[in-house]
């Protein structure tokens, strides 16, 4: 059973439906990315499972919750925007925040230790939060999420404000903590997602418009591409391939070319005959699969 | 119970580290303090400097030690309910802006816990300031004008209090409403305010008014009896900070905190 399961999730701010009906499930010990351009509603999302917004219609359900019992024992959340107190020390916070998620003082305390070390911030934990550069709030913040070892991770967009060595320390770190939690993160970098993820929401414009494993979406979206820039002549090379039946899509741009075929050997042959035939100027002539990108940039186009 | 001190002991810590637990103490002593000084010393320091006509005789009448400390009473009826005002202005509010209050409310905390703890930790810190600025013009009082009772001093205390505690309860109530703590603070002087008005002013029909506790405790010190509205007075405003604390807790649970 899924820690978490969300059931046609809407969210109407006024008369504008922001998020138009989302269903999915979060699963133990998987990364999930919640993958979308800026205002597609990632946002809105963690913080309706967060229990920060309420959902105007559909149902989130714990699987942990008991009855009358406070769910938002089960979140460790991370907003887009940590802030804190800033006349506490990271040290402080932590501990207070442990405290508030109900632990004893001591085990607080012990918790505070062992995460001011996992997130390489034990030099700093005795200075004000106030002096904390961005990198260093960014990962209190992941800290402070993780002080009860909460079965659920929410962590909104926690990569996007790092810099490229604290962004890799981060994703491996998530590797590690879905082997205790069940994760969700937003994201709206690509690669991000397809590094640490298990599984992917494509969002767009509050609706999930496709969502799978990584290896599902890539058998998916798989498809042979072939790259093609000539010095001249395209006009030539286009009606000499014209009428081929591999090929699916084509994407001319001047004396540059991509062909989306579904046979790529056969498409090789004709192509390379054509050129050959008409000794055509060729400069580069690339074959390659689509990947998430070419499916993000689809989706988001579309 | 537990939690609930956790987060009290957050606001005790704050309000050191940023020096309330210094400022309001003080200012209280300086308001509680100026007004004994002043009407004492006032007419000798004219003297001193001269500066007046030859022949200008000036007649300051002494108050009466009951007058003079309220004096005092009338300085916190005005600055004090300022401060007041200012420091706890921005306490709920303030950290909704921030989106601080997001952090601690995504936690399992009730937010009932949350504003009373706030409540609190005020209560302490303002009547501790209010009594170290009532003492300080019933000392001063006494050693120039002549001294209350201990007794009546405690009970006009304690009365005015009341009014004090209604006004921050107020503040908080109002910063739990609003985002935005200049409004919150701005809307509990002008509640106080008009208060005031409204209840002199129809004095006849609700004598049971908080803003009638301060005429009520001068009522006191000048006659040395406790008029007959005070008791309601006092029980109306004990139910109205039990209420507002509520309606605090009630309306802040209702909101959405992002967004």
């Amino acid at each position: 059973m899924p820690v978490v399961s969300v059931e046609n999730l809407q969210k109407r701010f006024k008369d504008h439906l922001v998020i138009k009906g989302v269903t999915f499930t979060l699963g133990d010990q998987r990364c999930t990315a919640l993958l979308g351009p800026n205002g597609a509603g990632k946002t809105t999302i963690i913080r309706m499972l967060s229990g920060l917004l309420k959902p105007s219609s559909g149902t989130i359900n714990f699987r942990d919750a008991q009855k009358g019992g406070d769910f938002r024992r089960l979140i460790g959340y991370l907003p887009q925007h940590p802030v804190f107190y800033e006349w506490m020390t990271g040290r402080e916070f932590l501990e207070y925040a442990g405290e508030l998620a109900g632990l004893t003082k001591k085990e607080a305390r012990e918790r505070t230790e062992e995460l001011l070390e996992l997130l390489g911030l034990r030099e700093a934990a005795k200075k004000r939060i106030s002096k904390y550069s961005g990198g260093m709030r960014q990962r209190l913040g992941i800290a402070q999420a993780l002080i009860h070892r909460p079965p659920l991770l929410l962590l909104d967009e926690p990569v996007s404000a790092l810099d490229p060595i604290g962004r890799r320390e981060i994703l491996e770190l998530l590797k590690e903590l879905k082997k205790q939690s069940a994760v969700l993160f937003s994201t709206h970098i690509l690669n991000d997602a397809e590094e640490v993820s298990d599984e992917i929401l494509f969002l767009h414009e509050g609706e999930i418009v496709e969502a799978g494993t990584m290896d599902e979406l890539r058998q998916k979206y798989r498809q042979a591409k072939i790259d093609i820039v000539l010095a001249g002549k395209m006009d030539i090379f286009l009606s000499g391939v014209a009428g081929g039946e591999f090929i699916e899509t084509r994407l001319i741009d001047g004396n540059q070319a991509t062909f989306f075929v579904t046979d790529v050997e056969e498409a090789k042959q004709a192509f390379l005959q054509v050129i050959v035939a008409h000794r055509l100027p060729l400069i580069k002539f690339e074959i390659s699969k689509t990947s998430l990108e070419d499916v993000f940039m689809k989706v988001v186009r579309s | 119970m537990n939690l609930w001190f956790v987060l009290f002991k957050k606001e005790c810590l704050e309000m050191v580290r940023n020096f309330k637990v210094i400022w309001v103490p003080l200012t209280f002593l300086f308001l509680g303090a100026i007004d004994p000084l002043t009407a004492y010393y006032m007419p000798k320091i004219v003297d001193a400097l001269g500066g007046l006509p030859e022949g200008t005789v000036i007649e300051i009448p002494l108050p009466s030690p009951g007058e003079s400390l309220l004096m005092s009473v009338g300085q916190f009826d005005t600055l004090g309910v300022l401060i007041i005002a200012l420091m706890l202005m921005g306490t709920v509010a303030g950290e909704r802006k921030s989106g601080v209050a997001e952090m601690v409310l995504v936690k399992p905390v009730p937010v009932g816990f949350y504003i009373s703890a706030k409540w609190a930790a005020a209560l302490i810190l303002v009547w501790l300031s209010y009594f170290a600025g009532m003492l300080a013009s019933w000392y001063y009082t006494g050693i120039l004008f002549g001294w209350i009772p201990f007794g009546e001093f405690l009970a006009c205390f304690f009365i005015y209090g009341l009014w004090l505690t209604f006004v921050m309860t107020m503040t908080i109530f109002y910063s739990s409403l609003l985002k935005s703590p200049g409004l919150a603070g701005f809307l509990s002087i002008a509640t106080a305010v008009v208060l005031g008005f409204v209840s002199s002013g129809f004095s006849h029909w609700i004598k049971w008014s908080p803003a009638l506790l301060k005429t009520y405790a001068g009522e006191y010190l000048l006659k040395s009896a406790l008029p007959d509205a005070t008791v309601p007075a006092l029980l109306v405003t004990a139910g109205a900070i039990i209420a507002l604390l509520i309606f605090s807790s009630a309306v802040f649970r209702k909101k959405e905190l992002a967004g």
